[in-house]
């Protein structure tokens, strides 16, 4: 299996927020060991690694990790999804239903 | 389910409805498990096209405890006026129980909505489509910026998982609002009465509030929140090939 990690620098140069703060819960669980690869999508520049992944596997939002495995590919844009799914985390339903909601904003207008 | 009628899209009006007729026929005749999700609101279209092709048309609902009574009895009409399978979903007691006892009733004005709204939609939302392979929503482009590009198909990176994939479909993408109020009128679709007092987006009762003539609709919602709080959209910066999303 071989996990990337995919993390937003922001068009101010600024590194995003939430990213900062899944490679903190990354490094505190001790969870960053599982990653193989990190790769930056910087929003100043369309053709950098990250933003090219993203546009490959249709995601819109970061961070988010690709997950290869035995020739099959899963993205997750949860972290706690990803943590849970992958790295055999304890389920948090609503912690993650948050993170989904984050993720997808749209989905609180149903 | 997938014995679909495609002479009944011949009936259809505009090109949109053609359009979203089809989408719905292509959707019911791949998908056994699928179901429209209904929010009470003019999505109601959704559920007078889905009943000109198929019947028992499967619909849910997300009953956050906390809708207008208008709305109730909105979804009650709906239920004596179509031939639907109406399925309506809680929120589990006890997220909820922990939710109120420790936050109270409002914690949203204070914490902003996310909780509130994962424990009473998001996660009812999950557990439904745990059970389903596809799902159809009345979302449209217009409805904000985060959905421009709002296809009519997408893979659902949401909810689907490592061992289950759904798909999303959103069959009135390129309506646009006067298209959803045209086709109400037109086929003498019942809806919600919040709309008459000048509600265009329905949700909570807290959290919902009319706009005038010139404000967006999203303007009715969480009114008191900041959008530039939402960072997570990837924002190109002068390209093209990405989607462009600002959150």
């Amino acid at each position: 299996m071989h996990v990337t990690f995919v993390k937003k620098i922001l068009a101010n140069g600024e590194p995003c927020a939430k990213c900062a703060d899944v490679q903190k819960r990354l490094e505190s669980s001790g969870q960053v060991d599982s990653i193989h690869r990190v790769v930056i999508a910087d929003e100043r520049d369309p053709h950098s690694e990250g933003m090219r992944l993203a546009e490959q596997h249709g995601v819109e939002v970061a961070p988010f990790f690709i997950v290869e495995d035995g020739g099959r590919t899963t993205v997750y844009t949860v972290y706690l999804r990803f943590a849970r799914e992958v790295l055999g985390g304890k389920p948090r339903r609503v912690e993650e239903a948050q993170e989904v909601l984050r993720a997808n904003p749209d989905l609180d207008f149903l | 389910m997938a014995e679909t009628l495609s002479h009944r899209i011949a009936d259809a009006a505009t090109p949109g409805e053609e359009h979203a007729l089809a989408v719905l026929e292509d959707a019911f005749a791949r998908f056994e498990r699928i179901a429209i999700s209904f929010s009470g609101a003019e999505d109601v279209v959704l559920i007078d096209l889905a009943a000109r092709l198929v019947e028992d048309v499967p619909v849910f609902c997300l009953d956050t405890g906390r809708l207008h009574a208008e709305t109730y009895r909105f979804l009650e009409a709906v239920r004596k006026h179509y031939p639907v399978k109406l399925e309506v979903l809680s929120p589990d007691a006890g997220d909820l129980a922990r939710l109120v006892r420790e936050k109270g009733l409002f914690s949203f004005f204070r914490d902003g909505h996310g909780e509130c709204c994962a424990i009473r939609k998001i996660e009812p939302l999950r557990r439904r489509l745990a059970g389903l392979d596809a799902w159809i929503t009345g979302q449209r482009a217009d409805q904000s910026v985060t959905r421009a590009d709002l296809p009519v198909e997408q893979d659902d990176l949401a909810f689907s998982t490592s061992t289950h994939a759904i798909v999303k479909f959103n069959p009135l993408s390129a309506w646009t609002g006067a298209e959803v109020w045209d086709y109400i009128r037109r086929r003498d679709v019942p809806y919600n009465p919040l709309h008459d007092r000048g509600f265009r987006s329905i949700g909570c009762e807290p959290c919902s509030r009319p706009v005038g003539p010139h404000q967006h609709e999203r303007e009715g919602r969480w009114w008191w929140e900041n959008p530039a709080d939402k960072e997570c959209g990837l924002h190109a910066q002068n390209v093209a090939p990405i989607r462009i999303v600002n959150g």
